[in-house]
Formats: C-alpha cells, structure tokens, sequence
C-alpha cells in the first residue's frame, strides 16, 4: 500500500495577497507542515516499527508517521513546495 | 563535587521511557483497532517487561511514583534526585 502512495510533501507553502497600500513589510512565503498521519488514512494493522529506544526520539512507533520537522523560516526559506 | 547518580540509573530510566512510550503509543492504536491481535500481544509483552524493569529500578533507587512500595521498613524512602533534578 505504501509503495503505490506517490511521496507527499511534508511541508507546504503559499504566498499571502499582499495589497498595494499594505503598511506591513511583505511576509514573502508561510509554510505550514502537511504530516503523514494526512495522507495515511486510517492505519492498517502490522506496520513497520521502530525500536523502542529509537520510537522514543523519533516521537512515534511506526516509521510510516515519522515527520522530521526542519524549521524553513531558518533554513534560508527554500523548503519542498507543496 | 559533582553529586551525580550513577550511570545504570539513567540507563534504566530511559529504558523505562521507551518501554512507557511504546505502551502509550500500542493504548492509542488499540483504541481503534481492538482485534489486532498482533498488537495486544505486543502490548502485553510490554505491560509486563514494564512492570518489571519498574520493579528493578525501585529496588535500587527507590520509588518511581506515587504508591511505589516503600523498600526500606525504617525510612521514609522518597529522598531526591527528585525528577526535575535527575
């Protein structure tokens, strides 16, 4: 089921309209975070895990939900555009 | 002079936080899938290798939470590091 799925985005972005006599300085690009638990569904039984130890760090016990959050507004802003 | 606990007491912890997490995560899952075999006898295993590993670390540095057995008859066992200190 998973090797059909296409590979999502984890992060996605969009520009805010900004008008002409807009006051504020432009936002340029936001970004919001689009997890796997989105595009999983409901969870089929029996996927694959991680180890306890490494579950713990990673936030989640099955490798299919892990989402590795990588701030864009610090990395320069050029994350995978939805 | 650092008043540190030894090294095995850490281990043991987070053994425990991993062991815990991973029971919270199969309580979850469970919740919407009640017939999955599989993982209740996952989960099981993990009640059950929790319990004990809890039962380990309290014998060596005393309770983990309230209602923990109190292993010493002649002192009130709950002395630090409390868990903000560990």
């Amino acid at each position: 089921m998973d090797q059909q799925r296409e590979r999502f985005t984890p992060m996605k972005s969009y520009v805010p309209f900004r008008g002409l006599f807009d006051p504020c300085p432009p936002i340029g690009e936001k970004y919001y975070s689009t997890p796997p638990n989105l595009y999983v569904g409901f969870q089929s039984p029996n996927l694959e895990q991680f180890t306890p130890q490494e579950a713990l760090r990673k936030g989640t016990l099955w490798k299919v939900f892990y989402d590795y959050y990588d701030n864009p507004y610090k990395r320069g802003g050029d994350s995978g555009h939805g | 002079m650092a008043n540190t606990m030894p090294i095995e007491y850490y281990q043991q912890l987070e053994e425990i936080q991993a062991v815990d997490f991973v029971i919270d995560e199969l309580v979850l899952y469970l919740d919407t899938h009640p017939t999955d075999q599989n993982a209740i006898q996952q989960y099981n295993h993990f009640a059950l290798y929790s319990k004990q590993i809890k039962q380990k670390f309290e014998e060596s540095y005393g309770p983990l939470q309230k209602g923990s057995v109190n292993i010493r008859q002649d002192y009130w066992a709950w002395s630090g590091p409390w868990p903000w200190q560990v």
